[in-house]
């Protein structure tokens, strides 16, 4: 029970009204940042992460908490009421939950969605704080060819799995570990790809790379189709979103089976909600069919419980991976990795002995974070939708300075600037033509301890390849990628075959 | 169409003539300026061959040394550009109908206009300041998104970029340029 005094003592630190009001904070950015369609969490992180560099790093990381959940709450509110999900894991909470919004049960398709974000990240955050101190025991254990392991699963699980074509996965996988590589060489000290600009030595920052694949890029799709894609218009709600007993047990089976489709997602680096998601609404529409009265197609109340549930216990789970393993399972672990380094942090086993009252202020504050963002989504659902009576055109404006102003608060460096133009035009293209950005975000963050863990095994075996096959650890993880792979590949020719039919 | 090619050259070369359908029968680039992908990455691979060649690698560099993952990766993005070319070649995106003629299209006007706008933000930053700089950039972003209001902007974006400058200047503690107006606030 060493776990719950633990995190006893982080309530205790997180429960100062200064720390209070920055979660407040984190929750209301990510709720707003995750409503706006097109911008996820990982986007809420990374527009966010300069807000935070004036503050010390606990506070940073229990703003951090609110922003996590907040843009997974948010982004099912748009999907639910204008059929534009916020983000990719939203998806399918649109199917069956812009149905009912239609049939005029808005509010409770929203108060589903919000109590099954709450049910789905308290489970897993509850879990994380047991299991993830055993966890980090078990990391200590992993030497360089098992973190390259890790990473290679990683990076083919994330570029397969995701994207509907393996080739436009990889390709972006490349592109990320490409912009990884630049600058200065940590085993040898060789300048690299810098062209001899000093500015590239220390390499292209993580934070420069985000907001120009996700937040730029997104805001020239924008613009490309300004002209081009039809009006959007929400239904209005009315009445308070509120569920009646009888819908609660409806969808209390739901919201349960859901979670469990998330937990173990989080651990599994496949790049986020997305899978465990579209699991979790696939299972309810067949276990729908089978009863008495079917009600997915005519606004299932299960059909959004689940995928909601699931997609946030996968982000409470990540959040553990990343704490004990330090390895990111979606963009935004990645981003959160990230302002982990810019703390001078590294997160991973040895984080829960050096920094032990930071890890455990953060687990206090997730679970702070997800009462709050309760109270500022279930009441306030309908006043969230009101933000797209902002005009877009200002909207994104807001959002294009933001960008300009993250990058330069970062580094005060003007050739950042011009980094993150031509980052955010290869964004652009890359949506453009449907690639996957998940996967370049992964190679970004992962590359490194890939690169690294590979170079040091090689050495200490004197260039043998076969050392980063020689444990039971890395026979474990290819073996599980093998599957998740053939998985993947039986899934794919049955749907095709299905389609022929 | 509308090419602003000094901003996107590369992007607005490729996909010219896939716009240019209307009336006759699509030339062989519709549908296939996803090759513009394949550009980039065999770009980004030969930028990495040569500097890997022409690396200086300090001696006494443990093998395997700094080069050894780059090629990796270049080996890895040249077989990716080519299997891109093969897909793009063997299934175009499907060309759209004249009903629906501008819906799969890029505007290029207005990606230009955010664009220019960014670009004249990184340039003026420092010699301008934050305050002048980032309210032409909120103003060029909203005309670019379809704003028609150029007055009504022009005021709200001042105060869009004052209030940013006081809350993160004054308030978080960051620095941001003062450019000509230095001296005149904070």
């Amino acid at each position: 029970m060493e776990s719950l005094t633990l995190l006893l003592e982080g309530f205790s630190q997180a429960f100062t009204p200064m720390n209070l009001l920055w979660v407040f904070v984190g929750a209301f950015l990510g709720t707003a940042v995750g409503v706006i369609p097109g911008l996820g969490s990982s986007m809420a992180v990374a527009l966010l992460l300069p807000v935070t560099f004036s503050l010390d790093p606990v506070g940073a990381f229990i703003m951090f908490a609110g922003v996590y959940f907040g843009g997974l709450f948010g982004d099912s509110t748009m999907g639910i009421l204008m059929n534009t999900p916020g983000g990719s894991t939203a998806i399918a909470t649109t199917f069956e939950g812009h149905r009912m919004a239609k049939l005029g049960r808005a509010p409770q398709a929203l108060a589903t969605s919000a109590i099954g974000a709450f049910i789905g990240g308290l489970i897993a955050t509850t879990l994380v704080v047991f299991f993830a101190p055993k966890l980090a025991d078990i990391a200590v254990m992993f030497g360089p060819a098992e973190y390259f392991a890790l990473a290679v699963f990683a990076f083919i699980a994330t570029a397969s799995v995701v994207s509907d074509s393996v080739i436009k996965g990889l390709s972006a996988l490349a592109i990320g570990l490409a912009l990884a590589i630049v600058g200065i060489d940590g085993i040898s000290g060789a300048s690299r790809f810098t062209a001899d600009v000093p500015q590239l030595f220390d390499g292209i920052s993580i934070i420069v790379i985000t907001v120009g694949i996700l937040a730029l890029g997104e805001v020239f799709h924008v613009a490309s189709r300004i002209h081009r894609d039809p009006k959007l218009s929400a239904i209005a709600v009315s009445g308070r979103p509120y569920l009646s007993k009888r819908e609660f047990r409806e969808a209390l089976p739901a919201w349960l089976r859901g979670t469990a489709f998330g937990v173990p997602f989080g651990v599994i680096p496949v790049g986020g909600a997305e899978v465990p998601t579209f699991m979790a609404y696939g299972t309810e529409r067949q276990l729908d069919r089978k009863r008495r009265d079917p009600q997915f197609g005519k606004g299932a109340i299960r059909g959004v419980a689940a995928p909601e549930a699931a997609g946030n216990a996968t982000s409470g789970t990540a959040m553990g991976a990343l704490l004990a393993l330090g390895l990111p399972t979606s963009a935004t672990a990645a981003i959160m990795l990230a302002a982990f380094q810019q703390y001078g942090l590294q997160p991973g086993p040895l984080l829960f002995e050096r920094n032990a009252d930071l890890v455990w202020a953060l687990l206090a504050s997730l679970f702070i974070g997800l009462v709050v963002l309760l109270i500022l989504n279930l009441p306030f659902a309908p006043l969230w939708a009101k933000l797209l009576l902002i005009p877009k055109h200002y909207l994104y404006a807001g959002i294009t300075v933001f960008c300009g102003l993250g990058v330069y608060a970062t580094s005060a460096a003007v050739a950042d600037l011009f980094i993150v133009l031509a980052i955010g035009i290869l964004g652009f293209v890359l949506r453009r033509y449907g690639f996957p950005l998940a996967p370049i975000m992964i190679g970004v963050v992962l590359g490194p301890l890939a690169e690294t863990s590979l170079r040091n095994a090689m050495m200490s075996s004197g260039g043998q390849v076969s050392v980063l096959v020689d444990s039971p650890v890395t026979w474990t993880l290819y073996g599980i990628l093998a599957v998740v792979l053939a998985y993947t590949l039986w899934r794919r020719i049955t749907t095709r075959a299905r389609q022929d039919v | 169409m509308i090419t602003d090619a000094g901003n996107s050259a590369e992007t607005a070369e490729e996909i010219h003539p896939v716009d240019q359908h209307a009336g006759r029968k699509h030339g062989f680039w519709a549908g296939r300026s996803g090759l513009v992908v394949a550009g980039i990455l065999a770009a980004i691979g030969t930028y990495l061959t040569a500097g890997i060649l022409a690396m200086d690698v300090p001696e006494g560099a443990k093998a395997p040394g700094p080069t050894f993952f780059p090629t990796l990766i270049v080996i890895a993005i040249f077989v990716l550009a080519v299997l891109l070319v093969v897909q793009t070649l063997r299934k175009p995106e499907h060309v759209v109908e004249a009903a629906a003629e501008h819906r799969f299209h890029t505007d290029w006007k207005s990606l230009g206009l955010v664009f220019g706008s960014f670009l004249a933000f990184a340039l003026l930053l420092v010699p301008v300041g934050w305050l002048i700089s980032a309210a032409m950039l909120f103003w060029g972003v909203s005309r670019a998104l379809g704003s028609k209001r150029p007055l009504f902007d022009l005021g709200l974006s001042l105060v869009f970029a004052s209030c940013i400058q006081v809350a993160f200047g004054a308030g978080l503690g960051l620095n941001l340029p003062g450019g000509i107006l230095e001296g005149i606030y904070g």
